[in-house]
């Protein structure tokens, strides 16, 4: 039954990418303007004449539109996803030096603002209409009004500029010489990036969970669990978080794209050299085919993620696999 | 409804969003001095200007007060866009069947997979910096939220008696939807309009902290981008970088808080209309 729905998911997450490469190739052949700079880069637009033609063919942009469609989908194949004319150097190599960054930098505060909110929603959903619950919530509205860039450059100018408890930014102090104190300081440099957008990352999923849990409170599951006598905590932790995980499972995952989005500009403030770095100097110097590959990593990121939330979804919860 | 009381929350985000709406407004009155005036570089915070002077003279507080009607308008006209076809797109959704609701659920599915920024940062950089481009990338990109909750709304209704005694008598199917499907989820709607208009704003402010914002016209965003790359916050500037930060969290903020509320509003009758529907029908 299981191998059913894994198969059903690994067909939508096929087309779901299918339809993604597939506007990745549109994009920059819909915008107005020459397609061959659009795919070259600003800095490629320099160059004319002969030369231009030259590098059109080199890229096949003479060619019909279903040909470079399928050299598309070769060279993607082959992991080559263009020049980068800013960084003169491929793609590829100028991604895989930042995307373990950016990575270093989500994991954290997938994992983080997850446990976060799970702990504080179940206590404002639970006492709901509380002094506690509003407080809870209302913080947590605030928090989430707050742009993500000025949750970090206020946490950088109290922590870093006044307290100097943290680095001003980057991700190493340079003079480290074992393996374990150069582990131990770049989590240092990551702290408060990591901080930030917990922050703003918890705000959304807390409201959520905590609707959940206000309602399911009066089932009667819950009410039969209080009259046995069971502790609150084991009420919460045990019957309570049960049922209501599930939906928190799929928010997790669709929560990614947003801390995927938020890390972009935090990136910058801490001037970190992960995606966000990377993606504001391609769009800063029109470096097309940059800009479209981190628009194409990230994207493929989240969505694999959130597949890998929709697999965990089948096993965790006995009811699907039963159903189909 | 009878006892139609606002919640704290919502006064709250109402007073923050009367003010700062009176502030755009009356813009063009309570500017101290005009946009293309210049004065001494870097002057700190006076009674002459009390927000000080950014890195070319011009006076911060003029830039605040006129960048207040550049990032509502984005915002609320953003939100029209996004909250229409967000509207569409979920009642046809929710109301068709066959075809046609695959094909709008599976869009829906992807859309909302795809992290909005780096689209937008892509687009933006590809079409140029515009306001206009900005409120169209927006607006085409951040319907997802509002098809997907007017959808399940879509969804409870169209099996109720009433809309299946509508196509027993022959209804036009557009007339069942624009006469009695919209008028039930305008509450969502507006709720999720609401809450557009906020996500809106932070979108635009993070494209122009981006730099990607139109660099002909100031928003809050944009004066928080020159503070930033211009040395405003490495020189620990507070009086150039704080306001116009705090003036998106104040706006974000207010619409925030009374869309949230209109949305529970909007939860707690639908819930009471349908249970009474179903007595009805028993």
């Amino acid at each position: 039954m299981y191998s059913n729905l894994l198969l059903g998911k690994v067909v939508r997450l096929l087309i779901t990418l299918f339809i993604i490469l597939t506007i990745n190739f549109a994009l920059p052949r819909l915008m107005p303007g020459d397609p061959a700079v659009m795919l070259l880069g600003q800095d490629a637009a320099v160059i004319t004449g002969s030369d231009f033609t030259e590098l059109k063919n080199k890229y096949g942009l003479n060619k019909t539109l279903g040909q470079q469609y399928l050299n598309y989908w070769q060279a993607l194949a082959q992991g080559d996803l263009g020049y980068s004319y800013h960084y003169r150097q491929a793609v590829t190599q100028t991604l895989k030096q930042h995307l373990g960054w950016t990575l270093a930098l989500l994991i954290p505060v997938v994992v983080l603002s997850s446990l976060l909110a799970i702990v504080f929603g179940t206590i404002a959903g639970w006492k709901a209409g509380s002094r506690l619950d509003s407080t809870i919530t209302c913080s947590s509205l605030l928090m989430y009004s707050l742009p993500q860039f000025l949750i970090a450059m206020l946490l950088l100018k109290v922590f870093a500029f006044e307290l100097r408890l943290f680095p001003l930014g980057g991700l190493a102090s340079g003079n480290t010489d074992s393996a374990v104190s150069y582990f131990l300081d770049t989590a240092w440099h990551l702290v408060l990036p990591v901080l930030a957008l917990t922050v703003s990352a918890t705000s959304s999923k807390l409201l959520v969970l905590r609707n959940s849990v206000a309602k399911e409170r009066h089932e009667n599951y819950i009410i039969y669990a209080t009259a046995k006598g069971l502790s609150t905590c084991r009420i919460l932790a045990v019957h309570l978080l049960r049922n209501a995980c599930l939906p928190l499972l799929s928010l997790i995952a669709l929560n990614i794209g947003f801390i995927v989005s938020g890390a972009l500009v935090v990136e910058l403030v801490f001037s970190i050299s992960g995606m966000g770095t990377l993606i504001y100097e391609a769009a800063i110097y029109r470096d097309y085919p940059l800009l479209q590959a981190c628009f194409l990593i990230l994207t493929v990121f989240v969505v694999l993620a959130n597949t890998l939330a929709d697999l965990v979804y089948g096993i965790v919860d006995p009811r699907i696999s039963l159903s189909h | 409804m009878s006892s139609f009381r606002l919640s704290a929350p919502a006064y709250c985000g109402l007073f923050l969003l009367l003010t700062l709406l009176l502030i755009a407004l009356l813009a063009p009155v309570l500017v101290p001095y005009s946009p293309s005036e210049r004065f001494t570089p870097f002057a700190l915070p006076s009674t002459a200007h009390l927000l000080g002077c950014d890195d070319i003279g011009h006076d911060i507080l003029t830039q605040l007060i006129l960048a207040s009607r550049v990032s509502l308008l984005v915002g609320i006209t953003t939100a029209i866009a996004s909250a229409g076809l967000g509207a569409t797109i979920g009642i046809l959704a929710g109301y068709c069947r066959g075809y046609t609701a695959h094909f709008l659920n599976s869009l829906i599915d992807i859309v909302l997979l795809i992290p909005m920024l780096p689209l937008m940062i892509t687009l933006a950089a590809y079409l140029g910096p515009s306001l206009g481009n900005i409120i169209a990338i927006i607006g085409l990109l951040s319907w997802c939220s509002t098809a997907r909750v007017v959808k399940a709304r879509v969804l409870q209704l169209r099996d109720l008696p009433f809309v299946e005694a509508l196509q027993g008598l022959g209804i036009p199917e557009y007339q069942i939807i624009l006469k009695h499907i919209v008028p039930n989820v305008a509450e969502v709607i507006a709720a999720k309009f609401i809450l557009s208009v906020a996500y809106a704003m932070l979108s635009e402010s993070a494209l122009s902290f981006l730099g990607l914002g139109d660099p002909l016209t100031i928003s809050w965003g944009t004066i928080l981008y020159y503070a930033f790359h211009r040395g405003g916050f490495v020189n620990d500037l507070w009086y150039w970088y704080l306001p116009p930060g705090l003036c998106i969290a104040a706006a974000t903020l207010g619409f925030t808080l009374l869309g949230f509320y209109l949305e529970q509003m909007a939860r707690n009758n639908k819930l009471k209309a349908l249970t009474e529907d179903s007595a009805h029908a028993a």
